[in-house]
């Protein structure tokens, strides 16, 4: 079984039980082991998180959507899904996918796909990855920005969307979240150098991954005062 | 018979104006208390965006919540279940200003107590209060003394200063400081970005010390007689030591960092374990006069 087969196998059984074959290939494939752990993980947070809160930014889930369907890890039917909870989900492979746009979710959502930017990072550094040349010709090739530019990008812009309402309740609290998030901001680019410089250091990376954290959770912090009654 | 119906009908009236009173009672500059009776060990949740909160304890067994709202256009509501109390200030008109909501409680609970605080911009003090404690706040300081219980305190850049504070004690900010003055924790775990963080106290048998953060200087005392393991990590900042470690003698699987600077020793029995780690700042191990 190849890679390829592998994630479809995986989007299609949206959590359930994989296939002996699929086992098999999981078990040999280091790569596909930590896609299947990754989503584990990412599915795993989610549900554990409630539905309450504001949506995140449009964008925020047409960069995500666009990158999957770019890597071929979910299929053009999903094309249909919007976050509008009144719109029926029309496959089972949207069954993971929407619990994505819980809004709750998305400062947990980029934290982890970030930690798992930053994993791939690391990957991309070492000699594993030289041999899939044929997906990093494919990442090079592609019209749609990578995994790892499109989350950097989020990052970094989508604290602006997030505490507009605050800022009318309480300028000196925005600003506060805006100062800090300036901070964290830098921290990531200073972390992110480091780890660049050093991709074998593990405290660099501890750094990355915590301000990456620390950044998702500042904005929850954003979201959650900058609704009516979000003190409660 | 006209009469005696009129004064029936402003009655009713004046009943329910009363009962609308007593539901919510709308703050202004006057200083309004109420008194819970409350057994051993309440609960007190206090939710106040903007405002000074003053925590004391008393001997009573009575929960004793005073405020006062400047500007009248709050609204403080007040709940009572049991050994459970909620104080929560909301504005009267939605987009009220921070300053219209300002309101500044005075808080007097019985000396075991539980204490859970949110607050956006509001300080926040707590003196002689035992019990555990969780504390939400956006620019707010908070200032904790002679307390005791596992502390939880969570800032964006807020400061805390926790002074004789036992127990244990969490605490996780961007960009505010940390200082332990003279504490008796034993347990301790705290993580700032920018922020500095003092230690000045013993280290505790059995303690555990975790101080981390990014930018800010992380300071610690220590006294002669003091018993700890420390593991102390700068990636890009300096590691400044005066007291003489002997090697770690309990066989830590764990090796000194051999990026940036670090350090790895025992004072005398090693029976507290510290670890210090910043990214850039400067971590420094010194000796109390």
């Amino acid at each position: 079984m190849q890679c390829e087969q592998f994630e479809q196998i995986l989007e299609e059984q949206d959590g359930g039980a994989l296939p002996d074959p699929a086992i098999m290939h999981v078990e040999a494939c280091e790569p596909c082991r930590a896609l299947l752990a990754d989503f584990g993980a990412i599915r795993d947070v989610a549900l554990e998180l409630g539905a309450e809160g504001i949506a995140p930014p449009e964008r925020v889930w047409i960069s995500v959507r666009n990158q999957l369907e770019a890597e071929g890890l979910i299929r053009e039917l999903t094309r249909g899904l919007t976050h509008d909870p009144q719109a029926a989900p029309p496959s089972t492979g949207a069954g993971w996918w929407t619990v994505f746009q819980r809004p709750a979710v998305a400062g947990a959502f980029l934290g982890l796909v970030l930690a798992a930017s930053v994993t791939v990072g690391y990957w991309s550094n070492s000699p594993q990855t030289a041999m899939q040349p044929q997906l990093a010709a494919q990442q090079e090739t592609s019209p749609v920005p990578s995994a790892d530019s499109v989350f950097k990008e989020e990052i970094l812009t989508v604290g602006s969307d997030s505490i507009v309402g605050l800022q009318r309740q309480d300028t000196a609290v925005s600003d506060s979240i805006r100062r800090n998030l300036g901070i964290v901001d830098n921290f990531i680019q200073v972390c992110e150098k480091s780890v660049r410089e050093e991709p074998d250091n593990p405290m660099a990376r501890e750094y990355l991954y915590g301000a990456y954290q620390q950044k998702a959770e500042l904005l929850a912090t954003a979201m959650n005062r900058s609704i009516p009654g979000g003190l409660q | 018979m006209n009469t005696t119906s009129k004064i029936l009908r402003v009655s009713a009236l004046g009943a329910v104006m009363a009962g609308f009173v007593l539901a919510a009672s709308p703050a202004h500059a006057d200083r309004i208390e109420k008194h819970f009776l409350v057994q051993n060990k309440p609960k007190i949740t206090v939710r106040n965006s903007s405002g000074r909160i003053q925590v004391k304890s008393w001997s009573r067994n009575e929960v004793l919540v005073a405020w006062t709202n400047a500007s009248g256009k709050a609204v403080v509501e007040t709940e009572q279940a049991g050994n459970r109390v909620e104080v929560a200030t909301r504005p009267i008109e939605n987009g009220d200003s921070a300053d219209d909501n300002k309101t500044d409680f005075e808080i007097t609970v019985p000396a075991e107590s539980e204490l859970n605080v949110r607050t956006d911009s509001g300080n926040v003090t707590v003196d002689s209060v035992h019990g555990d404690m969780t504390f939400d706040t956006v620019g707010g300081n908070l200032q904790l003394s002679d307390v005791n219980g596992y502390m939880v305190v969570k800032t964006i850049d807020g400061s805390l200063i926790c002074t004789r504070c036992s127990g244990k004690l969490e605490a996780n900010s961007i960009s505010g400081n940390v200082q332990m003055v003279q504490p008796a924790l034993d347990s301790v775990r705290v993580q700032t970005s920018s922020g500095n963080i003092l230690f000045d106290g013993s280290f505790l048998s059995r303690g555990i010390y975790i101080m981390k953060n990014f930018s800010g200087t992380i300071e610690v005392h220590f006294s002669s007689s003091d018993s700890f393991d420390v593991n102390a990590a700068s990636l890009k900042g300096d590691v400044i030591n005066q007291a003489s470690f002997k090697p770690d003698t309990h066989g830590s699987p764990r090796p000194a960092s051999k990026w940036g600077h670090s350090l790895l020793g025992t004072m005398n029995d090693g029976h507290a374990k510290v670890e210090l780690t910043s990214f850039s700042g400067t971590i420094k191990i010194l000796k109390r006069d």
